[in-house]
């Protein structure tokens, strides 16, 4: 019975216009974002510019974190990620006092008006650095050299101040800003940022060739691009399925079938996931084969499952997630309410990974980013958080997956009906 | 396994409000009419029986199972609501093998069947055509055909002709007498021709109750002796509306031929005559509201 449902459902998704639309958008996602794929190649000696990369340096995490500190000080606004997700803290007077109290203590500096002239003297040779960049001709910059842009402030430390006291005065600022803020120690550390040598964009190019063997690294990106519009998408097509049956006056029809609810729900949500995944699938292979074209030209050993994996552990879970709140308030509500859910979670994790781009923070992200074919090192230190987050979301979909079989079948039964009119279990 | 429905002690609420009260009934095998005025209780109980609401209290068996355990009730019932319709985008065919695979019927089953009840609801020739390019008839009978797809031993229809032009409602009947020869088929309706042409043994709802059950015959011999006709003038027709239930008029130029009801003769022109379902069913709606006898015999 399975079977034969679940191809039933998948013919009629393949029907649906919603379902055309989606594949249209991950269309639109995938040429623009990763359209024009480069391969990356060997880094070479005398490049001006290779790129940034975290430093344990603790005069380099300490000046960063300051800078950091500083900065949202001067703006009131300070970002935080507490469990994960994106929050903007602003502190009252008291709370605001004290974290004047420790950029005083850790700087030297006293006073607003002192660290805005400090700021602007920053913003102003950022500014010249900039002209001065822009101003050469082009071909000029040296090959692989980064756009010019804004560096983020640094302030040196106070004469004295010992690490160990700056962890202590950061942890402080963290707490007050409630936890999860850029001055916790595993941001701290992560926000600590130099520019990379030679020798260092040649360990990540071959890590990138044989740790990821290539595809790795590339499927990563794949994944981060995909993983926007999977994070919103599928609610849409899981709300118009779970409508349909109301908008066609087919309810009891169906509820009157002796198909067990679980089968029903489960063939209607997997067949909702592979008809998702398979324009996935379609469009990964445009990427693979550039990298397979590129590793046989390179005799790099390349893993042609990359893609496959990826998509089914990093991508199918938070596609999983949208589908299951799209028919779980569904059938919950009657409504298309999941829409206006996911939405807002999709768009409170879209402005928190922003944060977290270059990979190796994934956090409780329900859009996990890697915006970068290389940091093999970082995607490694995080991954075990990123297989938690994984686990938990596949796990969260399942349950809201059980529960709509719940629901749905006391509906069948009539002992779930939004109206509450027609409820035949209460009486006088 | 007895082909019967027992229905004992049913009380059904909504919120406050009871929509059955104490309903005992015994159905077997043919057709069995529900008759009652809207919102009577006819699809509260049609719905009971379906599984699609849960009893309050009472006892309910289908052929001896009971209507608590849906599973098993839903393998041997068919039912077709008032209200319903299919996927439009889908063509006939594709809506009853969707149905057929949700009523656990394998693929070999659904190509042996779905044509044979295409052609017996003579929606053959329209296999192909999509759902939402159905007449009102033809998705009745279509409704009807994916009711029975699975050979239920019970078909519960649910004011299945209201909207139908009089040829496809005569259509509609003789189907369903034809389905009806091997199993129980309960139809449920407030328009009295259907019962009349079509059901031997019937009950009558009002506001909930069971206020007859019993057959066709039984029901005209309750207002046998009731029922008279007479010419009258249209001026002498008013008075008469005022007294009596008049159950049909037909209009002889300046007069009226009516038929109406009353417990004794009335005036002297009125003439007994032999009573028909509608006005034994209007005779039994009336009795309820005591407004069955003439007031006086002044005409």
């Amino acid at each position: 019975m399975f079977g034969q449902l679940f191809i039933k459902e998948c013919r009629q998704t393949a029907r649906s216009l919603i379902y055309w639309l989606i594949v249209l958008v991950l269309i639109f996602d995938f040429v623009t974002q990763l359209g024009e794929m480069d391969i990356a190649r060997e880094p070479k000696k005398g490049q001006e510019n290779y790129g940034m990369k975290m430093s344990d340096d603790k005069d380099v995490i300490m000046e960063t974190a300051l800078g950091g500190l500083t900065e949202e000080y001067l703006r009131e606004s300070y970002t935080t990620y507490p469990i994960g997700f994106y929050k903007s803290v602003t502190l009252d007077k008291k709370e605001d006092a004290k974290i004047g109290k420790i950029i005083n203590e850790a700087t030297g500096i006293k006073g607003r008006d002192n660290l805005e002239k400090l700021w602007e003297e920053w913003y102003t040779a950022q500014e010249e650095k900039m002209q001065l960049q822009s101003g050469q001709e082009p071909g000029e910059a040296a090959e692989g050299m980064e756009p010019a842009m804004m560096q983020n402030l640094v302030v040196k430390p106070a004469e004295g101040l010992t690490y160990e006291r700056f962890e202590e005065l950061m942890d402080q600022a963290d707490d007050i800003l409630g936890g999860g803020s850029n001055y916790a120690e595993d941001y701290r550390k992560k926000n600590a940022r130099v520019p990379k040598t030679y020798e260092d964009a040649m360990t990540e190019y071959h890590e990138l060739i044989e740790k990821d063997r290539l595809t790795g690294g590339y499927a990563r990106l794949f994944s981060d691009y995909m993983v926007i519009f999977l994070g919103l998408v599928p609610v849409f097509l899981a709300v118009t399925r779970s409508l349909r049956d109301k908008r066609a006056s087919m309810n009891e029809l169906i509820y009157v079938r002796r198909c067990p609810s679980a089968v029903i729900i489960a063939s209607r949500y997997l067949s909702m996931l592979v008809m998702i995944l398979i324009p996935v699938f379609a469009l990964s292979m445009v990427p693979l084969t550039q990298c397979m074209k590129h590793a046989l030209t390179e005799g790099i050993s390349a893993d042609p499952f990359a893609f496959a994996k990826y998509i089914l552990g990093w991508q199918m879970p938070t596609i999983m997630i949208a589908l299951s709140v799209g028919i779980f308030l569904t059938e919950l509500t009657d409504t298309a309410l999941a829409v206006l859910v996911q939405g807002a979670w999709w768009f409170v994790s879209l402005f928190g990974g922003t944060a977290t781009l270059t990979g190796g923070m994934y956090g409780w992200n329900l859009m996990p980013r890697h915006n970068t074919e290389l940091n093999w090192e970082g995607y490694q230190e995080g991954f075990a958080r990123l297989a938690s987050n994984r686990i938990l979301y596949t796990s969260l979909a399942v349950i809201l997956a059980a529960l709509t079989v719940i629901i749905y079948g006391q509906k069948r039964k009539g002992r779930y009906q939004l109206s509450w009119k027609n409820i035949g279990r209460s009486k006088k | 396994m007895s082909a019967k429905i027992k229905i004992r002690d049913l009380n059904q609420y909504y919120g406050k409000k009871q929509a059955l009260k104490n309903v005992n009934l015994t159905i077997e095998t043919g057709m069995f009419g529900l008759l009652g005025r809207n919102g009577a209780g006819k699809t509260t109980l049609m719905k009971v029986l379906a599984t699609l609401l849960p009893k309050t209290e009472g006892h309910v068996s289908v052929c001896g199972r009971s209507v608590s355990k849906a599973q098993e009730v839903r393998r041997i019932t068919g039912y077709l609501p008032q209200d319903f319709s299919m996927y439009p985008n889908m063509s006939v065919y594709e809506a009853m093998d969707y149905l057929g695979v949700l009523s656990g019927l394998n693929k070999a089953q659904r190509k042996q069947r779905i044509p044979e009840l295409l052609r017996r609801v003579n929606l053959q020739d329209d296999r192909r055509k999509k759902v939402k390019a159905l007449s009102g008839g033809m998705k009745r009978r279509l409704g009807i055909a994916q009711a029975i797809l699975h050979d239920p031993k019970i078909l519960i229809v649910d004011e299945p002709t209201a909207g139908l032009d009089p040829e496809e409602r005569v259509r509609f009947r003789n189907l369903l007498c034809e389905i009806a020869e091997d199993r129980i088929v309960i139809l449920s309706t407030h328009i009295v021709g259907d019962i009349e042409a079509t059901c031997e043994n019937i009950a009558v709802l009002d506001a909930g109750e069971i206020i007859f059950k019993g057959t066709v015959a039984e029901l005209i011999d309750m207002a046998e002796g009731s029922v008279y006709q007479a010419e009258i003038s249209k001026k002498e027709l008013e008075l008469l509306k005022k007294r009596c239930i008049v159950t049909s008029m037909l209009t002889l130029g300046n007069n009226v031929m009516v038929r109406f009801l009353s417990d004794s003769k009335p005036f002297a022109s009125a003439k007994p005559c032999e009573a028909g379902v509608e006005d034994a069913y209007m005779y039994l709606m009336s009795s309820r509201g005591g407004e069955a006898e003439c007031l006086d015999s002044s005409l």
